[in-house]
């Protein structure tokens, strides 16, 4: 294979470079260490200091939560929304109704109301006949008359 | 003014001054070392800007056991290959779409043989490019591309060889397809 190396003719550089860049080289560079020694000498940023922003953002939202909270406040509309108050109403009804009741008030309620009840005489009086015996309505007779 | 009275300035107090000295000694052939193997004249900008920030920044530890020249060279050339490398993890190939951009660039005045040429060593692995440039543009002795590259003469020699194979079979496929 023939060896196109060896022409030196095309190791002649072919490549070109803007006019005037190497005469503005230098101060270029130079312009640009300035910069960053001056970067590097400069001090550190506190920490508060790269924090600011966060922290003032943060403050303004505390403020107008204060804010908003202060007025509700003052105005008594605190906790009083729609649905506060539906589910206050319910839950108040239903422990009303839900009260506790013990057995014995519920029969003594029940005999109270059972006395109280009118009963007209012929159903009595067909209830002493077929239910009890006769020693039975004796025993009654007695108990209510005699004493 | 020799690498010693710049270094002899800087160590007097003239620092600025001394490294304006060296910034003006060494510019131009930093800038075609870096441009051959970026290809673009922008990035050889900002790779040539950080090699001499970097030059500052460790010229005070700069202890004189290297020529200034070498130690240039090599602050240079590992800019130019972190370069590279991070332009390889964007997703281009170390230089590839750089190289296709060639023959519109209007910083590129190469003929086809120049053109073909260069994208071949683009194709190289960014650390032969580097041997294959010092080497064959700039003509630099293997014991000085060691001590800029900071490997055994042999080693770069080898690595020279099949650079420079890969270069001629690349070029001349690229051209036998044009005709």
């Amino acid at each position: 294979m023939k060896d196109i190396l060896s022409n030196r003719g095309q190791a002649d550089n072919p490549f070109r470079m803007p006019e005037g860049y190497l005469d503005s080289f230098e101060d270029r560079l130079m312009a640009r260490l300035a910069a960053e020694e001056t970067e590097a000498t400069q001090p550190k940023r506190p920490v508060w200091r790269i924090l600011k922003p966060a922290l003032t953002l943060a403050a303004m939202f505390a403020l107008i939560f204060g804010m908003g909270y202060g007025v509700l406040s003052l105005t008594h509309t605190l906790g009083r929304g729609i649905g506060t108050t539906t589910s206050d109403t319910y839950a108040t009804a239903e422990e009303e109704m839900i009260r506790p009741v013990s057995l014995i008030n519920y029969y003594q309620t029940a005999e109270s109301e059972e006395e109280s009840a009118d009963l007209d005489e012929e159903t009595l009086l067909n209830y002493l006949a077929t239910e009890l015996s006769f020693a039975d309505l004796a025993e009654i007779y007695a108990q209510t008359y005699q004493k | 003014m020799t690498d010693q009275e710049i270094l002899k300035l800087y160590r007097e107090g003239g620092r600025e001054e001394a490294f304006r000295l060296l910034v003006q000694t060494y510019k131009e052939r930093l800038y075609w070392h870096i441009r051959r193997m970026v290809l673009d004249h922008d990035d050889t900008d900002d790779c040539l800007q950080n090699t001499f920030l970097k030059a500052w920044r460790s010229l005070a530890n700069f202890r004189g056991d290297a020529q200034l020249y070498t130690w240039l060279y090599r602050i240079a050339t590992n800019e130019t290959l972190t370069f590279l490398a991070r332009q390889q993890t964007r997703g281009e190939y170390a230089g590839l779409d750089a190289a296709d951009r060639l023959p519109t660039d209007p910083w590129f005045d190469g003929d086809e043989v120049q053109t073909a040429l260069h994208k071949a060593i683009a194709k190289l692995p960014p650390k032969q490019k580097a041997v294959f440039n010092l080497r064959y543009f700039e003509e630099m002795p293997y014991e000085k591309i060691a001590d800029v590259l900071e490997t055994s003469e042999g080693a770069l020699k080898a690595s020279y060889h099949h650079a420079y194979e890969k270069v001629k079979t690349w070029m001349k496929e690229a051209l036998d397809a044009k005709y």
